[in-house]
């Protein structure tokens, strides 16, 4: 029988489930993902978390539970250093394995490879494939093999994001399904900056996504760019930034300052998120000099009060609309 | 030009007779006080570190004292400080400051890399008055740091509260004004023979403790509460892991040391993770095989690396069988509460060796 390898939903399955899937599976194992987060694993992971850990790493605590009780024969956590070249991840991926491994007790075994593209060559992290591959009794070439057909699979993903699908919508073609057709008569355009590792867990964002959509908002988030253009926002900053998500996050975010193609601009963020913490300071402050876009903070963390985030969401969509309306008078 | 910086332990001490050196006006940040942290806060994210809003207000303070020129360590990642600098000079421009703000990236690499970038700012200093500058200001830092090593250890043992305090602060002040090596050496080693002689108190049980965490929050007295005078007040010896001089050791001559902090962080954090995250880590495995009594993790709100150190650490503890405490300052400056966390934790410790010797 073949064994299973558990994927927790959380952090960077939003961006690398296709690649990491195609993998396991190319190398003869069966893979097995975590529940979508519900209340019970979100307690569970605040439970056995730090307090101070910020609230997706915390959700992904609950999620490697959730796997553990599952009886999976593995579970991959990654540890993501960097995944473009000369670009770190935030310190919480550098150490995500270490981190989990002291926080949860009799897991089953954690197959932590490093993913690192610092250095811009693809060798490092083919060769820790290669050994995932070996726990698996394959050899170099199937492994290899394996990767290959992942990264193609990674692509595929990728340009259906650029062709202005979500993540999560993103997924679910890759997997096959067929998308609900949605209504396109849109009157907002609402570009929502965040990690998707915020947004796209439907119920730690309590579904901002959705309810932006439900509000007659069409939504862009910074997947939906393609690189130049969220390179050309970047290159406004006077130092780019080291970690490459904070940099989508500057640059997408100054893309649509300088186009103005959105209405408004909605950034959300996880309370305690350190890196954040630096962006948010920086796109606030030229979005309010420059006067010309409406801006939007929301921080969310494990207090779920939906209300609040309706009642905010409301306002800002009433607010862009009166703006519209001012400018057609 | 008037040179400002922020404060960070002994540091404006360092830079001060540095700039002096070279013929460069300075003007010292005021000490950071209750005020400094309501300026950098009012003007800073909720969520930046203490670290940040501290600077932020040091810089206010320095800039309204007339200084026009900041400087300001850089950096490459992944820990946010690399970042500050880009971030504070937005915030200090929005406030209608009008001032010139030199990032110097930190040595990665070699030493000499990162003098030569400094050396680039000031185009009109000789390069061998610089250099002589230089190795007097470390020659400083030395001391002082030495000093504070012995303070920590000796002021545990002190026949009255609070004189050893008093000749430290009295000796360093002496030392902020040295002109020589000579005077150096003198002041240091006077400095010492004060405090032994104040210091003759001797216990059945004798505490030590290890101080580990964020580097900034270890060498600013103002943001830890001065953690370690609290300790030394409960009777209990203090070893700081982490000193400025140390670090500008382990930067210029990288390997060794961080050979060793890997080597003790195995198994439990198999990777720089930016910060002090494997520093921590490292050092908490060093002390409970060095059979302290407990290991004091301090931290500022929200820093990650350190979060993610805080979570292993746990687990060093149960392993070793040491009690560690976390504790998280943000801006909040409550000193009783962790005043009554440091009583309860000594108290814990007493216990435990108490029962070893039942």
């Amino acid at each position: 029988m073949s064994k299973t390898v558990g994927i927790p939903k959380g952090l960077l399955y939003y961006d690398f489930y296709p690649m990491w899937k195609t993998f396991f599976e190319g190398v003869g194992s069966k893979v097995v993902v975590s529940q979508d987060t519900n209340k019970k694993i979100l307690d569970e992971g605040v439970k056995n978390c730090v307090e101070d850990a910020c609230l997706p790493v915390k959700t992904y605590v609950g999620h490697v539970i959730n796997l553990k009780e599952k009886d999976v024969d593995y579970i991959f956590i990654p540890r993501i250093v960097s995944v473009e070249r000369k670009k770190y991840l935030c310190s919480k991926f550098l150490g995500l394995p270490d981190f989990i491994k002291s926080l949860i007790g009799d897991l089953p075994p954690i197959i932590d490879v490093e993913i690192n593209y610092y250095k811009n060559n693809d060798e490092f992290t083919q060769n820790e494939f290669i050994k995932v591959g070996r726990m698996f009794g394959k050899t170099k070439d199937q492994s290899l093999k394996a990767y290959f057909e992942a990264t193609h699979q990674q692509k595929k993903f990728e340009s259906l994001l650029k062709e202005g699908l979500t993540n999560l919508e993103a997924l679910k073609v890759w997997e096959g399904k067929n998308l609900v057709k949605e209504e396109s008569n849109y009157d907002l355009k609402i570009a929502v900056i965040a990690h998707p590792y915020d947004i796209m867990d439907e119920y730690i964002s309590m579904g901002i996504i959705e309810k932006l959509k439900n509000m007659g908002a069409q939504v862009y988030t910074m997947e939906m760019l393609q690189k130049d253009l969220i390179l050309e926002g970047a290159s406004m900053l006077s130092k780019e930034m080291f970690w490459n998500y904070e940099r989508d996050i500057l640059g997408a975010g100054l893309y649509f300052l300088k186009q103005k193609n959105v209405d408004g601009v909605i950034m959300v963020s996880a309370f305690g998120c350190g890196p954040n913490s630096m962006t948010e300071e920086l796109l606030e402050r030229l979005y309010k000099k420059a006067k010309e876009v409406p801006f939007m903070l929301i921080t969310i963390d494990e207090h779920s009060g939906e209300a609040g985030i309706m009642t905010r969401l409301e306002a800002f969509t009433d607010l862009l609309r009166f703006n519209k309306k001012a400018v057609m008078v | 030009m008037k040179i400002t910086y922020p404060h960070m332990g002994s540091l404006n001490m360092i830079l001060k007779t540095m700039f002096e050196g070279i013929g460069v006006e300075v003007i010292d940040p005021p000490p950071s006080t209750n005020k400094t942290l309501t300026l950098g806060v009012r003007n800073s994210h909720e969520f930046a570190c203490l670290p940040f809003k501290i600077n932020v207000g040091n810089f206010i303070e320095a800039l309204d004292k007339g200084a026009d020129t900041i400087i300001m360590l850089g950096g490459i990642g992944p820990c946010r400080f690399g970042y500050y600098g880009q971030v504070q000079r937005e915030i200090l421009k929005d406030l209608g400051y009008d001032f010139k703000m030199i990032i110097v990236d930190p040595p990665h690499g070699r030493l000499i890399d990162f003098l030569k970038e400094l050396a680039s700012y000031f185009p009109n200093v000789d390069g061998k008055i610089a250099l002589k500058s230089f190795v007097f200001a470390v020659k400083k830092m030395i001391a002082a740091d030495k000093l504070e090593k012995f303070l920590l250890k000796y002021r545990a043992h002190e026949d009255n509260p609070g004189v050893t305090t008093k000749i430290y602060e009295e000796y360093m002040k002496k030392l902020e004004k040295a002109q020589n090596g000579k005077e150096v050496d003198k002041i240091v080693s006077e400095a010492m023979k004060k405090i032994k002689e104040n210091a003759n108190v001797r216990r059945k049980i004798q505490l030590k403790v290890a101080l580990v965490g964020e580097i900034y929050m270890l060498l600013e007295p103002f943001t830890n509460m001065d953690i370690s005078k609290s300790l030394n007040e409960l009777g209990v010896e203090v070893t700081k892991t982490e000193y400025l001089s140390d670090y500008l050791i382990n930067s210029a001559f990288k390997l060794p040391q961080r050979m060793e902090f890997k080597k003790n962080a195995r198994g439990y954090l198999e990777r720089d993770i930016g910060g002090h995250g494997l520093n921590t880590v490292a050092n908490t495995v060093k002390y409970a095989k060095l059979n302290y009594d407990g290991v004091i993790h301090i931290l500022p709100f929200t820093c990650t690396p350190e979060i993610v150190a805080q979570g292993i650490i746990a687990k060093i503890s149960r392993d070793y069988n040491i009690p560690v405490m976390s504790l998280v300052y943000d801006e909040n400056t409550g000193q009783a509460g962790y005043q009554t966390r440091l009583e309860a934790f000594v108290d814990l410790l007493y216990r435990k060796r108490m029962e070893v010797v039942c």
